[in-house]
C-alpha cells in the first residue's frame, strides 16, 4: 500500500559543503486496511517521509511506491488523501473550497456536490459550510482540512498532526473517523505527536529519531514490557514483596522478568496463591521516551 | 485540462485586488476619455492609452515571478499538489491564470479605447489588435518570469526576466532588427508604442505566433526545472 525502500534524503546548504540527512536508509511497509502511527521527536524526520510520499520532494537515494505506484505519480493521488501539518487553505466558502479541492481531483457533478456535504458533516461543519474559511479558528480550519482529504473517499489516508488544533471533542471525533475507515477497509499512516491518541488507533508504529528507523512494531507487541512481569496473588502479606499494593486481600506487585520464577515459588512457599501473571504494561509514552533516549547520541545538527 | 482552469481561475481570484488596482488605470483612460476634448486632445489620449497599456507587461513579470513564491511560503501548495495535479499542470495554469489576469486588464483597456480612441478615428480593428499584441507579449513575458521563479527568488526571478526580455530589445537596437525576435516581447511591445493615427500600424502576426510558441518553450523549461524542486521546503 505505501512503500519506503531504503529511502535516504539529504539536504544540502547552497554552497554544498554543508549537509543534514533527514531521512537514513528508511525502510517501513504500510499494510493495506491498518492504521499505521508515525511517531519521532521534532526534526525526526517524520514530515520529510511524508512528503517524500506524496512526491512533494525526491529522494536522495533508495526508492518508494504509493499504491503500486512509485512516489509522485499524480494520477495515483487521486485515490489518496492528504492533510498536512500547519493546514493552509484558500480563503473561501468551506462548501466551495471543498468542491475545488474535489475537482482538482477529477470529481464532479451531483458526486462531487454529494461528497462535499457528506464529508463538512462528518467533520462537524455542515453548519458552518457557506462561512469563509478565512473567519475560521485553528480548529475548524484542521477539520476543513480534514474535509478536503476526505472529499475523494481516497483509498490511503496521509495525516500529518491531524489532531493538533483540535479540542478533546473534536479529537474523539477524529478517532471515530479514522477507526470507521479501518473498518471500511482504508489504510492510514497517521503521524502525531499525541501518543495517546497513537495508542487507541494504531495497529502497528514506527518510531523515528534523527531521520532513522529505532523502532518497528505490533502496538500491542510495543507497550508489553519483556522486562517485568505484574503478579497478582492472595493469601500473602502485603509486606512479602518490595513494592507491593495491597486490596481486599488481593496482592499486587512486579518484579524483573528474570526473577518470575523465584517470585511465584516465594508466593507458594508463603502459602499464597497466584491469581494472574502478566508483562507489565507501558505507555506509549515511555516506549517512546525510552526509545528515543536509547538513540539521543551526540550529533552536530538535527535533522531537517 | 480541468485542473490547469481550476489552477487558472483560482490564480485570478487571489490575485483579485492587484487586478482591481490596475483597472483603475483603464478607468483613468475612461475619465480622460469623457472630457477630452477629442479632435484636440486625440494624441494626448493615445499616450495615455500607451502608457497604461504597456504597463501591463510589467505586471505580468511580477505576477509570474511571484505565483509559486507565494503559493510554497503560505503551503497552499501543498494541498494543490497533493491531488491529481502533475507539475507540469500546474504550471500551465498559473501561466493560464496569469494570461487571464492580463486578458482581463487588455479587454478593458481595449473596450475604452474602442470608445475613446475609436471616437477620435483611431481603426477599432487596430485597437483589438493591439491588445492582442499585448497579451501575446504578457503570456511570454509572464512565462519567462514563472520559469525563473521556479529556482530563483521573486526578485532575482523579475530581474532574470528583464534580462532575458531586454537583452534581444539592446541588441535589436545596436545590431540588427532581427535580434529582437529572439524573445518578441520587444517588438510586441513597440507595435503598441509606435501606434498613431496617421500610422496605426499593420496586424503582423508573425511575432503574436512566435510568442506563444515561446511560451510553450519557457512552460516545457519551467516543468522540468520545477519537476526537480523540493517544494515543501521553507522558502523564507
Amino acid at each position: 500500500m505505501l512503500e519506503f525502500d531504503q529511502i535516504t534524503k539529504e539536504y544540502r546548504s547552497f554552497s554544498g559543503r554543508r549537509s543534514i540527512h533527514a531521512l537514513d536508509s528508511f525502510t517501513v511497509q504500510v499494510e493495506a486496511g491498518e492504521i499505521f502511527g508515525f511517531l519521532g521527536p521534532n526534526g525526526a524526520g517524520k514530515s520529510t517521509a511524508i512528503h517524500l510520499a506524496m512526491g512533494f520532494m525526491r529522494p536522495t537515494g533508495g526508492q518508494g511506491r504509493m499504491l503500486g505506484a512509485p512516489f509522485g505519480h499524480s494520477h495515483t493521488r487521486r485515490r489518496v488523501g492528504f492533510l498536512a501539518e500547519n493546514v493552509a487553505l484558500y480563503h473561501r466558502q468551506a462548501e466551495r473550497l471543498i468542491r475545488f479541492y474535489g475537482a482538482l481531483n477529477a470529481m464532479d457533478g451531483s458526486h462531487l456536490a454529494k461528497r462535499t456535504r457528506e464529508v463538512l458533516q462528518t467533520v462537524g461543519l455542515e453548519e458552518q459550510s457557506k462561512r469563509n474559511i478565512g473567519k475560521f479558528s485553528r480548529g475548524m480550519l484542521q477539520r476543513a482540512g480534514l474535509a478536503q482529504a476526505l472529499v475523494n473517499d481516497p483509498e490511503l489516508l496521509i495525516l500529518d498532526e491531524p489532531t493538533s488544533a483540535l479540542d478533546p471533542l473534536a479529537r474523539v471525533m477524529v478517532r471515530e473517523l479514522l477507526l470507521g475507515a479501518r473498518s471500511n477497509g482504508k489504510t492510514i499512516f497517521l503521524s502525531s505527536h499525541l501518543l495517546s491518541e497513537v495508542e487507541l488507533v494504531c495497529d502497528r508504529v514506527a518510531v523515528l529519531h534523527r531521520g532513522k528507523l529505532v523502532r518497528l512494531g505490533r502496538t500491542a507487541d510495543l507497550l508489553q514490557s519483556s522486562e517485568r512481569t505484574e503478579i497478582v496473588a492472595r493469601g500473602i502479606a502485603a509486606t512479602a514483596f518490595a513494592g507491593s499494593f495491597a486490596q481486599n486481600g488481593i496482592v499486587r506487585f512486579s518484579v524483573p522478568a528474570a526473577d518470575q520464577r523465584l517470585a511465584l515459588e516465594r508466593v507458594w512457599s508463603l502459602g499464597g496463591e497466584i491469581v494472574s501473571v502478566n508483562p507489565v504494561r507501558r505507555s506509549l509514552e515511555e516506549v517512546f521516551l525510552e526509545v528515543t533516549r536509547d538513540h539521543d547520541l551526540p550529533r552536530s545538527e538535527g535533522a531537517q | 485540462m480541468k485542473p490547469i482552469l481550476l489552477i487558472a481561475l483560482n490564480f485570478v481570484r487571489e490575485q483579485r485586488w492587484p487586478i482591481f488596482v490596475l483597472l483603475l488605470w483603464v478607468v483613468l483612460l475612461a475619465v480622460v476619455g469623457l472630457f477630452a476634448d477629442l479632435p484636440r486632445e486625440r494624441d494626448d489620449l493615445l499616450f495615455i492609452f500607451k502608457q497604461i497599456a504597456i504597463y501591463v507587461i510589467a505586471f505580468s513579470v511580477f505576477f509570474g515571478a511571484s505565483a509559486i513564491y507565494n503559493e510554497r511560503r503560505s503551503r497552499r501548495i501543498l494541498g494543490v499538489l497533493s491531488k491529481a495535479v502533475a507539475r507540469d499542470q500546474y504550471l500551465a495554469g498559473l501561466i493560464l491564470g496569469v494570461t487571464l489576469a492580463c486578458a482581463i486588464y487588455c479587454f478593458a483597456l481595449g473596450v475604452t479605447a474602442t470608445w475613446t480612441l475609436g471616437g477620435a478615428g483611431f481603426p477599432i480593428s487596430q485597437v483589438w489588435f493591439l491588445m492582442l499584441c499585448l497579451v501575446a507579449a504578457c503570456v511570454l513575458a509572464g512565462t519567462v518570469a514563472l520559469m525563473f521563479s521556479t529556482f530563483l527568488h521573486p526578485f532575482l526571478a523579475a530581474g532574470a526576466a528583464a534580462l532575458v526580455l531586454g537583452l534581444p530589445a539592446l541588441a535589436s537596437l545596436t545590431l540588427s532588427v532581427r535580434w529582437a525576435y529572439i524573445v518578441p516581447v520587444f517588438i510586441l511591445g513597440t507595435a503598441v508604442l509606435k501606434a498613431n493615427f496617421k500610422s496605426p500600424g499593420g496586424l503582423f502576426w508573425f511575432p503574436v505566433g512566435l510568442a506563444f510558441l515561446e511560451t510553450f518553450f519557457f512552460w516545457a523549461l519551467a516543468t522540468v526545472i520545477f519537476s526537480r524542486v523540493d517544494i515543501a521546503v521553507e522558502v523564507e
